[in-house]
């Protein structure tokens, strides 16, 4: 049984050694690229579920890497940190990733990682079918994760459809920061709000007219977020 | 310490500039005695005009007394017109004395029979001495416009040598260059009150140190007229920062202060370059620092990833999979990885202080919830301890760099556990002060000498008696520092066989009030 194929980018023939031995272990299949131009091209080539990406790599680096891959694609990216300072954390977050990893890391952290972003997004509650949400010249697509604001159509990695889906089965109410890690991110997380912080961020800036100004995803002070559905 | 710069001009640069008037300088002896002499010549012209006229007008055309005064008006206009002051009136009274002699009757005498030519007499010598002092008034004018002009060309020059000054070379010396060359003043010494520096050309004098010193402290002017010597204090907003001297020279007030105004503004100028050269300089040396360590954590943690990825994919293999013997062997290895990866984390924390490159990341978090993401981070730590967290979530919430207070809490929990028997429990709690949260950590371990409390917070020390356990020495320097950069400290109350208890305040976020 597959659990699904990882693509392992990383300058370090010895991580990417263990990474494939221990991955593999664990029912995935891995494939591995040195750098971040060779692993921009095998995702050319073969579509892949998820990417471990070094921050720290010769040439192109991990960051623009994610960028890059950010651009053309939503497939689930987990970063490889050295540093554990919040600003980096943000930056890879920024970049476009969607969980991080400080190294030297376990393997069953790793793990975990792996399943909670390959892990399917919680569904509406009670079965809602996903039906298009038009609003001030917003055009939610749910079903195909499309949003077209004033003819600017952007779509939504798995995470921040995740977000999104979770907020729109409860609008109006204020959703505190730990409801939303363990719901979106899974029960190990909680007390991450720089993820947070960055995913409501991205999310505002493809579904707010203007982002600086949400209408829709408003910040409670103190509390969490609200989703403001317009009656 | 007083250091004197010689500066050697030159003898073209000293040496007046041949074909132009020296109006700058002060005159010598030589030059006064030339301008009596060429007085005396131009004097003797306009009596020897005067005679001329004289002479056609009673032998060659015989006129009568109205047209010879009226001619006598003529000649003393064009003599005040060519020469100065001295020689019109030279002239006008000549003209009235020959207008006399020779044409009032009785003529051949200095007698007036008439008073009506009286009159006539004293509107001539009137007249021609009010158009004398009118036209040697233009004269002046017209001298002094240009002498100014000259100065401002000078000082305009001057504040464009200034802009080139090479900012990589001291800068007073080359002022001083600057001013003897442009200004053509041939004697210049610049004393600078900062660094008492005396940077000089010419003026050799022996007492000119401290008569510059002098001026600077005093902030006064000091002219020596015998000796032409000028000694002007250089201000800054008011502020003297120098003083400048010269001699050879006369300038107007208004052309000497905007001298000395283009003296201070270049100072300043070269000042300011200096410090912005010396802060770009700091900041690529931190900032070159700061990427060496990153590379150091980076080639470090490197082969630790590997190593870590291993032996922790084996110990969490189920335990039918390695014989208790492999298990134990691998679990060796993994706490030495875990050893090995704090060190370098620690080190390199250190470092990071210590060299001045890291700054603080001020964001707004509640206390609880940095206490539990330290607590997260040393999971697989205190999974068997018992940690009593008396922090509520209602305190307020403050403004630090959380990812270093967590830093803070992990190193004081983890000296914490290293110190204190497992079996006892280890308490976090807070109080809410007047701005601040503190938060306690209180162990009851063996607690700590009274000697050796001063110490534990320098760089690897350790507790006497607590050498074999494993440490590295650098967690509580660490702690101190990153509180100090937040402009708080850590508390430590601790008595032997009583346990410790280290604190430290958050600085309440303004704006939040406390609940």
């Amino acid at each position: 049984m597959s659990g699904g194929r990882v693509l392992v980018i990383d300058d370090d023939p010895q991580i990417r050694r263990v990474m494939r031995s221990t991955l593999t272990a664990h029912g995935y299949q891995v494939n591995d690229a040195r750098s971040g131009e060779e692993g921009l091209q095998e995702l050319r080539n073969s579509s892949y579920n998820l990417v471990l990406l070094d921050m720290n790599m010769p040439g192109m680096g991990g960051m623009e890497t994610c960028r890059l891959i950010r651009a053309s694609s939503e497939i689930a990216i987990i970063m490889l940190t050295v540093n554990n300072t919040e600003r980096q954390k943000v930056d890879a977050l920024d970049a476009g990733a969607d969980d991080y990893i400080t190294k030297p890391f376990s393997t069953p952290e790793l793990l975990a990682r792996i399943r909670a972003s390959l892990r399917r997004m919680p569904q509406l509650p009670g079965g809602a079918d996903l039906q298009p949400l038009m609003a001030h010249g917003v055009n939610i697509n749910l079903s195909s994760r499309e949003i077209t604001v004033r003819d600017r159509t952007s779509r939504l990695t798995a995470r921040e459809f995740g977000l999104l889906t979770y907020f729109l089965a409860r609008p109006n109410k204020t959703i505190s920061h730990r409801e939303l890690l363990q719901a979106v991110w899974g029960p190990d997380y909680g007390d991450e709000l720089e993820y947070l912080r960055v995913f409501v961020n991205r999310l505002r800036k493809k579904i707010e007219p203007e982002p600086s100004k949400p209408i829709f995803l408003v910040t409670d002070a103190w509390a969490g977020y609200r989703f403001h559905l317009p009656k | 310490m007083t250091s004197v710069k010689e500066l050697r001009v030159s003898e073209d640069l000293v040496a007046a500039p041949m074909g132009k008037q020296p109006y700058l300088a002060f005159p010598t002896t030589r030059d006064v005695l030339r301008k009596y002499f060429r007085l005396v010549l131009r004097a003797s012209a306009s009596l020897a005009f005067i005679s001329a006229i004289t002479f056609v007008l009673t032998r060659a055309i015989p006129v009568n007394p109205t047209t010879a005064g009226f001619l006598y008006l003529v000649a003393v206009l064009l003599t005040a017109t060519k020469g100065g002051l001295v020689e019109s009136t030279i002239s006008s009274v000549a003209a009235m004395l020959c207008f006399n002699y020779f044409f009032f009757p009785p003529v051949g005498t200095f007698t007036i029979a008439e008073p009506q030519n009286w009159v006539a007499l004293f509107a001539f010598l009137a007249t021609s001495l009010t158009a004398s002092q009118l036209s040697a008034r233009v004269k002046r004018r017209a001298q002094e416009a240009e002498e100014r002009r000259g100065e401002v060309e000078r000082l305009y020059a001057l504040s464009r040598a200034l802009l080139l000054i090479d900012t990589s070379q001291p800068s007073a010396n080359q002022i001083v260059q600057q001013i003897v060359q442009t200004c053509e003043i041939p004697e210049v010494a610049l004393y600078l009150r900062g660094t008492g520096e005396l940077h000089r050309a010419g003026l050799e004098d022996k007492d000119i140190e401290s008569r510059l010193h002098e001026s600077a402290v005093r902030s006064a002017m000091l002219k020596d007229e015998e000796t032409n010597l000028v000694i002007t204090p250089v201000r800054l907003g008011g502020e003297p920062i120098g003083t400048l001297a010269f001699r050879g020279a006369t300038y107007s007030d208004a052309a000497l202060q905007s001298l000395l105004n283009l003296v201070a503004i270049a100072l300043e100028r070269a000042n300011s370059q200096n410090t912005v050269m010396k802060a770009e300089v700091a900041r690529q040396s931190e900032e070159l620092k700061s990427t060496l360590l990153d590379a150091i954590a980076h080639e470090f943690k490197t082969p630790l990833t590997s190593i870590k990825a291993v032996t922790t994919d084996l110990l969490s293999a189920s335990p039918s999979r390695l014989q208790h013997c492999d298990q134990e062997l691998i679990s060796i290895a993994d706490e030495s990885a875990d050893r090995l990866s704090k060190l370098v984390t620690d080190a390199i924390q250190l470092a990071r202080i210590e060299g001045g490159t890291f700054k603080l990341n001020l964001g707004v978090h509640f206390p609880a919830s940095l206490v539990k993401s330290a607590l997260r981070q040393m999971k697989p730590v205190i999974e068997e301890r018992k940690i009593d967290v008396q922090v509520p979530e209602f305190l307020p919430p403050v403004r630090v760099d959380a990812g270093l207070i967590q830093v803070v809490l992990t190193h004081l929990l983890d000296n914490a556990l290293r110190y204190s028997p497992p079996a006892n429990s280890i308490i976090i709690c807070s109080r809410l002060a007047d701005d601040k949260v503190i938060i306690y950590l209180v162990d009851q371990g063996q607690g700590i000498k009274p000697e050796e409390q001063a110490q534990i917070f320098e760089k690897f020390y350790r507790g006497k008696n607590e050498r074999h356990l494993q440490g590295t020495g650098m967690g509580l320097a660490i702690a101190r520092e990153i509180m100090r950069a937040h402009g708080e400290d850590i508390e430590l109350t601790s008595a032997p066989g009583k346990g410790s208890e280290f604190s430290f305040g958050l600085p309440i976020a303004p704006g939040s009030t406390a609940q």
